[in-house]
């Protein structure tokens, strides 16, 4: 039952009364910043922020899946070992600098839609997240790459201060919030994990670069589970919970999975933290075995709704999201594998299929639709007429380089063999990769703008 | 149907149905069940625009006290759904693919953020809100939306 505390707080103001939708929009901009009553809410378009704040997010992450492509052709055989200083770095080029970025910058535009609660401040603290998040990324790569202890806790230290301003802020919309509903629940485990994952990502900088004694390898699994699990995992299916039924017109995912899916991942998680940390043996090993069987669970069930679309000729971006799930059960297949093989190709191929796969296919087809309907939504708002989505981002360029992210999957599972000549082709790909999605979702930003400007705003 | 909010969003869906039966057949070059589908698609929801704009929205007006708040909102993101259908029945009729494709998508995400916003917040506000009112409200809306429906839709 939700209190009448909340459900008040959140109520109150939507607008003023007798403006425009325009004037309505800076009253509401403006109020964020402004000494305004704390319920004060809205559930308008305009509530969102203005296109620069998630589009800097967007358009600065696939720089670092630039950077990881370059990385790889200049360290071919970086893939050989999931413990090679290398392959530590591309893991947190993509992570971090990719994952992390994007995910930022969209959670800032859907919170207010999902879960109702606004970001406050949302511009210092837009551009405070960006910067802290970015300057992280780099320092931690490069002290993870060169094994620099220096940069290693300036990346630690950064990145945590870009996790709790961001959770910081988030919390705080969260909590005027009255949605109740799933996707606002599991959005808060999401950042649960996210924060856990940062905490146990800091011991694991201490333990490199200061001598923490910590037991290494265990930890580092719980990072890796709490980040693909604890925080990217709720959030993508969070996300799917609503956004696969609705703009592929499937039937909803089964009540029971989505009530139960979130908390049980955050409850094992914890278990699994709780038995490793312990020093049970038999505990370190039992979280692939909960874990793999959770993940499986949720990509079998995206898949099968997606085949029941009552859309008509599967577009890239379906075709880019069926292959993440598959990517993602098949990662898990192989996290179980490496628990019991020993053989290091094995946990690789599960970070490439769940990051690069999973997370990076599913991103980059999100995203081929969160930037043009922004740029089309800005447009209209501002009272320029708006050229159709498809006019802001063509199909051809979109489904060739979801086309290439599909092929790049293969080299870099051939690069965790560990021979160089696999490692720069895959390398180039990635670079190719990365390069092309920045290169599409900057065209429809500057159609955008031009767009903008041919209005005279 | 035991709340306003499982009744509303099960409209949504059938909706949606519409929608997708008319770019079934748009997409398979059928201009003229296309055609048909859409006209039931813009029956559907201008049906269900006019429900809550006649119904819903005042009650919670009246129950709120909040005249300029998410209803007026909503209504303004109704107005522009009609604009953007409109230019969807203009691409039917021009039997242009690229541009009925290209409406169609972007008609598809705007509809689509708008029920998300209504689903998760408005009408759990308005169960919460006109909770004794609610069986009464549920019956008008039912019969109002029921006008629209009933025709089958092309496979």
């Amino acid at each position: 039952m939700r209190s009448k505390c909340a459900s008040v707080a959140y109520e109150p103001l939507y607008d003023r009364p007798g403006r425009g939708p325009l004037q309505r929009g800076r009253t509401m901009r403006g109020m964020q910043g402004a000494a305004v009553s704390a319920g004060q809410r809205s559930l308008s378009y305009e509530a969102t922020p203005p296109f620069h704040v998630p589009l800097s997010f967007f358009l600065a992450a696939p720089l670092f899946g630039v950077a990881a492509g370059l990385y790889l052709l200049a360290q071919p055989e970086a893939l050989a070992s999931r413990w090679t200083p290398g392959a530590l770095a591309l893991t947190h080029l993509v992570t971090v600098g990719f994952m992390l970025l994007v995910m930022f910058g969209a959670l800032m535009q859907v919170l207010p839609v999902v879960a109702g609660a606004s970001v406050p401040a949302i511009r210092p603290v837009a551009a405070g997240v960006h910067g802290l998040a970015s300057s992280g990324a780099i320092a931690l790569a490069s002290g993870l790459a060169a094994g620099r202890p220096v940069l290693l806790q300036a990346g630690g230290g950064l990145l945590g201060a870009a996790i709790l301003l961001f959770l910081g802020a988030a919390a705080v919309g969260l909590h005027r919030s009255a949605a109740s509903r799933v996707t606002g629940r599991d959005l808060r485990i999401a950042l649960i994990g996210l924060a856990v994952t940062g905490a146990l990502g800091i011991v694991l900088v201490l333990a490199l670069s200061r001598g923490l004694a910590v037991p290494l390898v265990e930890l580092a699994n719980l990072h890796a589970g709490w980040g693909w699990l604890g925080w990217g995992g709720v959030l993508l299916a969070a996300t799917s919970w609503v956004v696969v039924p609705m703009f592929q017109i499937t039937p909803s995912y089964p009540a029971w999975l989505t009530r139960f899916w979130a908390p049980l991942v955050l409850a094992v998680l914890a278990l699994w933290s709780a038995l490793g940390l312990g020093g049970s043996a038999a505990g370190t090993r039992i979280g692939p075995w909960l874990l793999a069987p959770l993940a499986l669970c949720f990509a079998a069930a995206t898949l099968w709704l997606m085949r029941r679309t009552r859309r008509p000729h599967p577009d890239a971006g379906f075709r880019t999201l069926q292959l993440a799930m598959l990517s993602i059960a098949a990662g898990a297949l192989c996290a179980l594998a490496a628990t019991s093989l020993e053989h290091g190709f094995w946990p690789v191929a599960a970070g490439v299929l769940v990051l690069h796969g999973g997370f990076v296919g599913a991103i980059s087809a999100m995203l081929y639709k969160i930037v043009p309907f922004l740029a089309w939504l800005h447009l209209t708002q501002a009272r320029v007429k708006a050229p159709n989505m498809k006019k802001l981002l063509p199909d051809a360029p979109m489904r060739r380089q979801l086309l290439l992210h599909a092929i790049t999957l293969p080299a870099l599972l051939a690069a965790a063999s560990g021979h160089a000549w696999a490692g720069r082709i895959a390398g180039l790909l990635v670079t190719a990769e990365f390069g092309w999605l920045l290169a599409n979702l900057a065209g429809t930003a500057l159609r955008w703008r031009r767009v903008m400007g041919e209005s005279g705003r | 149907m035991s709340t306003l909010t499982e009744l509303m969003t099960h409209d949504h869906r059938q909706c949606d149905e519409a929608f997708a039966s008319a770019e079934r057949h748009a997409r398979r070059g059928e201009w003229e069940v296309a055609h048909a589908a859409l006209g039931m698609f813009a029956r559907a929801l201008n049906t269900h625009f006019g429900a809550e704009e006649a119904i819903l929205f005042p009650r919670f007006e009246q129950a709120t006290g909040m005249t300029h708040g998410p209803t007026m909102v909503m209504r303004e993101e109704h107005r522009e759904l009609r604009a953007a259908l409109a230019r969807l029945q203009q691409a039917i009729a021009e039997r242009d693919m690229d541009e009925y494709a290209g409406e169609a998508e972007t008609l598809l995400i705007m509809l689509q953020q708008h029920n998300m916003k209504e689903e998760n917040i408005l009408y759990p506000m308005c169960d919460r809100h006109l909770q004794a009112q609610r069986e009464d409200l549920a019956l008008a809306i039912g019969h109002e939306l029921a006008g629209a429906a009933g025709a089958e839709l092309p496979q």
